[in-house]
């Protein structure tokens, strides 16, 4: 190792950076890993313990738990995922948490699904994150730490992101390395079952669709899609020039898996894992609005609800400046901008308008030209 | 702010680090090689299907014969004359395993549905003390990987 490997290895390990979001990833892990423990309450509920049925642990089976260790263990997990959400002993808790559901997850691989394991290793993770200095929703107002108590290491994000990129890369891997999948010849099965699906359903759809849907060629195509998307979003994430590109292709990615799908979680999981890929540092974007316009005033108001990464300040504008319009968006290199261009920087930064980034950039760069 | 017992320090940080980054390497190259991919991120892998046909060897008549089971359900005596009837879906609650004569989509791959049913028939074998008649499970299972023939499996589990 020379000097400079030297010094990025200790710059990984010592960086710290502002923990608000590892807050907020948090919040939605552990009211994540409340529902995987809630589904599986409810399966011992209905369907009785597994145990008593086939089962194929995949630790030894005299480290199965009895019926009644087993609903202790799940009862323990959901306990800790809701202290994990509301902040008391919120890194202790989601261990606790993510450490039952890894146990419990050995216990059955017929029970084993890859978005379970994977939320549980992200839980897991995100124990050793300072993710317990901001949404303390248990404390008293304020439920966030003042900034300079919220820098902290942060090292095991790096982890994070590495294991949500392992996610993609494992998956892309394999599809690549099967003749079936690249050749399209899988995602042609599933497209072929498309039309009968909906045709039992009363719904019929037209013949150039279905004709598309059985057609080899367009599932070659879909397949080769499929399999870079997943490439680029692992790869993408890591690049400061494509990251923002990764995220949004992989937002529309588990959009499309969620509504083709039955994927329990999943498309939930690494939506909230994308959290670990935002910038840490806050509101270096400022929102100013024409306080005497009333669009203007619902869009402060509006993002004020939206702001849940908390990237922008948002002030009225101030008095001494004469702008045209109801707001301007400040970026974090100074440069004002407005219209189209200016709600496509509110989209980019917003979680719940992000999937409208890339539209409106497209939009303002064709008025612009 | 109080420390957390997470909070590693800075050497320990390193050792998490690759500690961590090897077990994933070495879990997730195991899992290629494994029969259903378990922690191993093999999303949507494969469009197989699989139709299980369960039959079981039987003394009959004097002679062990094979005989089908229907629905999944069979009738058998115990050591004693009592007749009793039996239910592969007693035992074997999984979806995809538990359905039997008709044709169902193999979540995870043909390889990893045809090695989790020889440990259900293994299963469903070792559970049926009363059952004095029945000598082995035998699974037939008429499988199609991605739309292509591939040929049929016949798994049996003796009774132990």
């Amino acid at each position: 190792m020379n000097a400079t490997e030297v010094r990025r290895a200790a710059w990984l390990f010592s960086e710290e950076r502002d923990a608000y979001l590892l807050g907020l990833l948090r919040l939605a892990l552990s009211v994540l890993l409340l529902l995987n423990g809630a589904r599986l309450i409810l399966e011992l509920k209905d369907g009785g313990y597994f145990g008593d049925f086939f089962h194929l642990p995949i630790w030894p089976e005299a480290f199965v738990p009895s019926a009644t260790a087993y609903a202790l263990l799940l009862s323990v997990q959901a306990l800790a995922a809701l202290l994990a959400f509301f902040g008391l002993w919120p890194r202790g808790s989601l261990l606790l948490a993510s450490g039952i559901g890894l146990f419990i997850l050995g216990c059955d691989r017929l029970q084993y699904h890859n978005n379970r394991y994977a939320l549980l290793l992200l839980g897991f993770l995100l124990a050793f994150t300072p993710c317990d200095r901001s949404f303390l929703l248990a404390k008293r107002s304020p439920h966030h730490l003042p900034a300079s108590a919220r820098l902290a290491p942060t090292f095991a994000r790096r982890l994070l992101q590495i294991q949500v990129s392992l996610v993609y890369l494992s998956s892309a891997g394999g599809k690549l390395l099967d003749s079936d999948w690249r050749g399209g010849q899988v995602l042609r099965m599933r497209f072929e079952s498309v039309a009968p699906f909906w045709a039992s359903r009363g719904l019929h759809l037209p013949g150039s669709l279905t004709l598309a849907l059985s057609s080899a060629l367009f599932a070659s195509l879909a397949a080769k899609i499929a399999i870079c998307t997943e490439l680029f979003i692992a790869l993408g994430l890591w690049f400061p020039r494509t990251r923002r590109a990764a995220l949004w292709v992989g937002v529309l990615f588990h959009f499309w898996i969620e509504v083709s799908a039955r994927v329990e979680l999943f498309s939930w999981i690494m939506g909230a894992s994308y959290l670990a890929f935002v910038t840490p540092e806050l509101r270096e974007r400022r929102l100013e609005y024409d306080p005497e316009n009333e669009r203007g005033r619902a869009l402060a108001r509006v993002l004020g609800w939206l702001d849940w990464c908390a990237r922008f300040e948002i002030t009225p504008r101030p008095a001494n400046e004469t702008w045209a319009g109801a707001f301007r968006v400040i970026g974090r290199d100074g440069v004002a901008t407005r219209g189209l261009r200016g709600a496509a920087l509110l989209a980019q930064a917003t979680p719940a308008l992000f999937p409208l980034w890339l539209p409106l950039e497209l939009l303002s760069k064709l008025e612009k030209a | 702010m109080v420390r957390s017992l997470l909070d590693l320090p800075l050497k320990a940080r390193a050792v998490f680090f690759f500690t961590y980054l090897s077990v994933q390497a070495v879990i997730l190259m195991r899992a290629q090689r494994g029969p259903d991919f378990v922690f191993g991120f093999q999303m949507f892998n494969e469009s197989s299907d699989l139709k299980i046909t369960l039959l079981r060897r039987a003394r009959y008549k004097g002679h062990l014969r094979l005989l089908a089971i229907r629905d999944g359900a069979w009738r058998a005596k115990d050591a004693h004359g009592v007749e009793h009837t039996f239910r592969w879906q007693a035992r074997v609650h999984d979806g995809v395993l538990g359905t039997l004569g008709s044709s169902i989509h193999a979540s995870y791959g043909l390889q990893a549905q045809l090695f989790r049913l020889q440990f259900a028939l293994r299963d469903v074998a070792a559970h049926i003390p009363d059952d004095s008649e029945t000598q082995a499970l035998i699974a037939v299972v008429d499988t199609l990987k991605n739309g292509h023939e591939a040929g049929q499996v016949r798994l049996e589990a003796s009774r132990p």
